[in-house]
């Protein structure tokens, strides 16, 4: 009984070993060009991403100082829309080259 | 990513050589050219001039785009920045009406296309710098020469390659919005196609309007520092 307990654990053992052996193989069969399309898809992901956080921000922290201006002088609304819209223009143009460069890898992929 | 649909694959032969920007920038400048016309004679027609039309007309929209091009120019330029207000407004009317064409299903607008941008940030380098030199003559040089005649050769780099990158930060804002905000609609209205997209139009036709703003605003900025005489 005990031989027996300790065949089946041992198939088990070997079954899920070979299972994962067989993984890794499966996986380090491929060639080096899929690693490259797995770091363009990430690459991708993170360049739009991180551009976005950081054009987030600025347009937050500009847009809050516009907001707190035009509330405490209502009257230099006119005044402060334009510059504010200048300056939100310019730092979202930061964030269109990052989408920019996110497309053209995402078309290498 | 191909395009799903759009009215340029229905052109016959001869026409679709023409690039696609190309075909939509070309209908798109054919419409303002005939916007001019027709309120050039609609003017000539009034019996008084100053008196505006009565209802939504077309002479009073072309005069509100006029004005507020005109409000532009004079809060940045002043009275003296009245001659170049022609580029301003062709170029803030063309972009309008082209980045508003990309709302028509099928049609993909020609400020998506990176190279039409670039051409119209050309026009507007020559232009103000043209400007520039016939407004201040020989001494249009010292703006690029700086306070100090020791520091003009660090200077001038600098100042050459942030006037090189005007055209080109000019056409890739225009592009990256135009583009981007086309793409986002796209993706959308491929996920769900009922009611959800309807946001997203509302969402291109602001984009639409502040970037021909942005653009126009900047060309104002660019030509007013070129024709002042600071330095």
């Amino acid at each position: 009984m005990r031989k027996l307990l300790s065949f089946v654990a041992a198939a088990v053992v070997g079954v899920f070993t070979s299972g994962i052996a067989l993984a890794a193989a499966e996986a380090a069969a491929p060639a080096a060009g899929d690693y490259s399309r797995a770091a363009l898809a990430i690459a991708t992901g993170f360049a739009i991403a991180i551009g976005a956080f950081g054009a987030a921000l600025g347009q937050g922290r500009m847009a809050a100082a516009a907001m707190e201006s035009i509330g405490r002088n209502p009257n230099a609304a006119d005044r402060i829309q334009l510059p504010m819209i200048l300056g939100l223009a310019f730092i979202e143009a930061l964030a269109l080259y990052a989408f920019v460069i996110a497309f053209l890898l995402q078309g290498k992929i | 990513m191909e395009h799903p649909f759009t009215w340029y694959s229905l052109l016959p032969y001869p026409l679709s050589r023409i690039a696609e920007p190309n075909f939509t920038a070309l209908i798109i400048a054919l419409v303002v050219i005939g916007l001019a016309l027709a309120f050039r004679s609609a003017l000539q027609r009034a019996k008084d001039p100053v008196i505006p039309d009565r209802g939504i007309t077309l002479r009073n929209m072309m005069e509100m785009l006029v004005e507020i091009v005109l409000g532009l120019s004079d809060s940045i330029i002043g009275k003296n920045g009245r001659k170049y207000v022609p580029l301003f407004g062709t170029l803030f009317i063309f972009i309008l009406i082209a980045n508003l064409s990309g709302l028509i299903p099928g049609v993909t607008p020609p400020t998506s296309s990176f190279f039409v941008n670039l051409g119209m940030g050309l026009v507007v380098f020559v232009a103000y710098h043209y400007f520039g030199v016939r407004a201040n003559g020989a001494h249009y040089i010292k703006q690029f020469m700086g306070p100090m005649l020791m520091l003009a050769p660090l200077l001038f780099v600098i100042e050459l390659f942030s006037h090189i990158f005007r055209p080109v930060s000019l056409s890739i804002r225009l592009f990256g919005n135009m583009f981007g905000d086309h793409l986002v609609l796209e993706t959308f209205s491929n996920l769900t196609k009922l009611v959800i997209p309807v946001a997203f139009y509302i969402l291109g036709t602001l984009v639409s309007v502040i970037q021909a703003a942005v653009f126009t605003i900047l060309t104002v900025i660019y030509v007013a520092m070129a024709i002042s005489h600071e330095h």
